[in-house]
């Protein structure tokens, strides 16, 4: 139990997610009222007895950095094992930034060469979902796999989101596509989780290492030619819930199964804690007036207008006559009185002015800047922006990050865009 | 502050809170939705820049330890320093539990001269106060005070229920009256003292056994220099049940007096790590603090709910505070209560229902219905109020369900459980 090893990848940019990842990485995204991404899969490891955790992250690292910390939450602030955070670092051997999920794995080798684990558990840091690895562990030994993908099934017409994969029977690997365009068979989709053998891990790492023509990513080049070449590669099928939050309407969606009164995964067992850095915050305060029906509301908020089907983040404020519906509110954003927010995801310590209105209207116009993720009626406000007393904003709009009621010269029309200042990052 | 050493005296074994009390001490009792009153000095001290803190503890120890741990939280896990219990101990030449404040102090004089403090800071740990110790510590260097006693206004029909301090303009303390009956001063003892540690160290050679009667008194009249400093706060000691409700209800007035929502001086405790709050389509909430772990289907007004409390739909809580974990089955019903951990109340219990006919000897309880931890309240059972029912509570101790105004179900034994 004590001599497990796993790599988180971390460096996710989730260009799907627009604002919510533009000055974080993925993993970083808040979750679920108080949570992050990462703590899903970061609270798997220890509740597996996991406790030696490398974590990769590449792309804006800071939130990331600050919310793992030394570990702590995750009893991962140890002497031996606990957390690492493993940054690219240029200078070292023939390091760069990290090319791939491979080649990010290939430039921490030295983790890999310097462990004495029969295996190494590959994980990511982007997904929901509740699992003891132990039971992935027990299915690869039993099967001798020198490779074993977790698998879950998914619908067939979001399959050319994932790696799909082919399997007999008995779960041993046939054929793996990664985001296949046309006709596949099936529909388990890689989730994933990896769990590798050691020592073939780092010949395989060195192998294509070499390859000119590979990307080093593991879902498009390493899996593919394992499976294809006849390696004892096994699909271990997970049979609870798992949920890639990468688009913003799949994250909008995982977010608000949480408000239901019978949630996806039970976030009050207390033999499968879900651990997260938990500011210090009061106990929540409702008012006199105050209405809060099906939603989450984390320590810290106070409530005095009204609050349906929504996920208040720590320290929110709702004042008096404000209304919330069905929508996300991160951490210290107020809702001035008065003001309304209707399907909308608003990022950290923004406010919203009196009686402005924020998802207004039936025009479903996509938003002009990112019509692809941005079309199904959600409004998406960056942190820190300011809205002014008094605005309508459309549905599809994005209000970016740090914007200040100046920014702002008329309403905001369906798919509208409001840039603020470039990020000083 | 670096030459402040505090002591908080955690001595109380809070008789007067009777079950609340039964197996932990007044300073580690449950407050404000997710608190231990200990938070409050503690967070007090942190935020001052004391960082050298001793806990006495006498009564219930353990309760505190588990809640201390490191002391982490409030940043006192320090390599020099930091937070101690310091429990009464045995030696060769004494056995002692502590006889009284002073004498706690006088048999951890060992553990203060350890840390060569300059001044050492009395604290009660029973104290609901956000206060700044700095001021107080400014007034007393200048007026060059071998003690300090922070005081506070109290109304003249309340000063029978403190130390009353006759002070001078000049802040000089001129007589100190315990509990008077009648007194001319509004200011009273907040139990909370400034001394030069040299000067602590002769009272002490007296074998003094209680700070007010035994070290200030003779100091005052020997003439020595002895100043009360009035903070103006709010502050309440929690050692009754009345003081306890009150206090907790006062967090969810309009208009708190104590703000636990100020993010420079946040109450600092051991969190427990708590999904959010979930309401269900047909709560009601207002007027309330909801603490993490919370699941509400029924209507909360004007009431305290520590992490896990779970509310049924159709169950109603009002005017109570309802400790971690305790459960409401649907249509229960729980009013001026105080209901501790892990209690579980039946569908269409009633807990609290108004009492017929006149109760004796039972102002300590102060209107209001006690429930045990661990108790089980039947389906449909109902509890008068004011009553109390002791730890471990069970179907048998309600006979027909029912419990009247005016009576006490004593404590289970823990041993009494096991199979």
């Amino acid at each position: 139990m004590t001599n497990r090893y796993a790599f988180i990848l971390a460096g996710g940019v989730g260009s799907r997610l627009c604002l919510l990842s533009e000055r974080r990485a993925k993993p970083a995204v808040p979750f679920g009222g108080k949570y992050r991404i990462i703590d899903f899969t970061l609270s798997n490891c220890v509740n597996s007895g996991i406790f030696d955790v490398g974590v990769l992250t590449q792309y804006r690292p800071t939130s990331l950095n600050q919310h793992i910390g030394t570990g702590r939450p995750w009893d991962l602030d140890r002497t031996r094992g606990g957390i690492q955070l493993l940054q690219p670092a240029p200078g070292l051997s023939a390091s760069d930034w990290y090319q791939g999920t491979a080649d990010a794995i290939y430039q921490n080798i030295v983790h890999l060469k310097r462990r004495r684990n029969d295996e190494v558990l590959i994980l990511s840091g982007d997904h929901v979902y509740q699992m003891d690895y132990n039971v992935l562990y027990a299915f690869h030994r039993r099967n001798r796999a020198s490779l074993t993908v977790a698998v879950t099934e998914v619908p067939e017409a979001e399959v050319s989101q994932f790696g799909i994969l082919e399997t007999e029977p008995q779960g041993r690997v046939t054929a793996f596509k990664e985001k296949p365009k046309g006709e596949v068979q099936g529909r388990l989709a890689s989730m994933g989780v990896y769990l590798f053998d050691r020592e073939a891990l780092i010949r395989w790492l060195v192998e294509d290492a070499a390859m000119p023509g590979s990307s080093h990513d593991f879902g498009k080049d390493l899996l593919p030619r394992l499976v294809a070449r006849g390696e004892p590669v096994y699909a271990y099928r997970f049979p609870g819930y798992w949920q890639d939050v990468g688009t913003l309407d799949s994250y909008y969606r995982a977010n608000l199964e949480f408000v239901q009164a019978e949630p996806p995964l039970d976030l009050h067992d207390p033999e499968w804690v879900l651990h997260t850095q938990t500011a210090d915050r009061p106990p929540v305060r409702v008012e006199s007036g105050a209405r809060v029906e099906r939603s989450l509301l984390a320590n810290g908020c106070s409530v005095l207008g009204r609050v349906v089907n929504s996920i208040l983040f720590p320290g929110v404020v709702v004042e008096r006559g404000a209304e919330v519906r069905d929508s996300i509110v991160m951490h210290d954003t107020v809702v001035a009185a008065g003001a309304v927010l209707d399907r909308a995801i608003v990022d950290k310590e923004v406010r919203i002015g009196r009686e402005a209105r924020v998802g207004q209207g039936d025009d479903m116009a996509p938003n002009r800047a990112c019509p692809e993720h941005l079309s199904s009626g959600l409004v998406v406000v960056g942190k820190r922006a300011r809205l002014p007393e008094g605005l309508t904003v459309g549905r599809n709009a994005r209000i970016g990050a740090s914007v200040s009621e100046e920014d702002f010269t008329a309403p905001v029309p369906a798919g509208g865009v409001v840039d603020g200042p470039e990020s000083m990052h | 502050m670096r030459d402040v050493l505090a002591l908080i005296l955690s001595g109380g074994g809070g008789e007067r809170l009777g079950v609340l009390c039964a197996e932990r001490a007044v300073s580690a009792l449950p407050f404000g939705g997710k608190y231990r009153v200990i938070d409050f000095v503690l967070s007090n001290c942190a935020h001052s820049g004391v960082g050298r803190v001793g806990v006495l503890a006498q009564h219930a120890p353990a309760s505190l330890n588990d809640h201390l741990g490191a002391g982490r939280v409030w940043d006192l896990d320090r390599r020099n320093g930091g937070v101690v219990i310091l429990q009464p101990y045995q030696t060769r030449s004494h056995a002692g539990w502590y006889r009284g404040t002073a004498d706690a102090i006088a048999q951890n004089w060992d553990w203060i001269e350890e840390h060569r403090p300059e001044r050492v800071l009395v604290l009660s740990g029973d104290h609901i106060v956000r206060m700044d110790y700095r001021p107080l510590v400014a007034a007393h260097l200048e007026r060059e005070a071998a003690v300090t006693v922070a005081v506070t206004q109290v109304p003249a029909h309340e000063a029978h229920r403190f130390g009353m301090v006759h002070a001078e303009d000049s802040g000089r303390i001129r007589s100190l009256e315990e509990k008077p009956e009648r007194t001319d001063s509004a200011l009273a003892n907040m139990g909370i003292y400034l001394f030069e540690t040299e000067r602590l160290a002769e009272m002490l050679r007296a074998r003094p056994v209680d700070i007010v009667l035994d070290v200030l008194r003779p100091q005052v009249a020997a003439g020595h220099r002895v100043y009360a400093h009035e903070y103006e706060g709010y502050w309440e000691d929690v050692g009754t049940v009345a003081s306890y409700y009150r206090a907790n209800l006062e967090l969810v007035r309009a208009q708190p007096r104590l703000a636990l929502h100020d993010a420079r001086w946040p109450i600092l405790t051991r969190d427990e790590e708590r999904p959010p709050v979930w309401t269900g389509d047909h709560a009601w909430i207002e007027d309330s603090l909801v603490a993490n772990g919370c699941r509400i289907e029924g209507r909360v007004a004007r009431s305290i709910l520590f992490p896990g409390v779970r509310v049924g739909p159709d169950a109603v809580i009002a005017d109570s505070v309802i400790m971690a974990d305790t459960h409401l089955a649907r249509g229960a019903r729980v009013e001026h209560a105080i209901l501790d951990k892990y209690v579980r109340v039946g569908e269409g219990a009633h807990i609290g229902a108004t009492g017929r006919g006149p109760v004796e000897n039972m102002d300590w309880l102060a209107g209001l219905a006690l429930v045990g931890k661990d108790t089980w309240i039947p389906d449909g059972g109902l509890v008068e109020r004011p009553s109390s029912i002791g730890i471990g509570g069970r179907y048998e101790d309600l006979p027909g369900g029912r419990l009247a105004a005016g009576h006490l179900v004593p404590n289970r034994r823990w041993f009494e459980e096991l199979p």
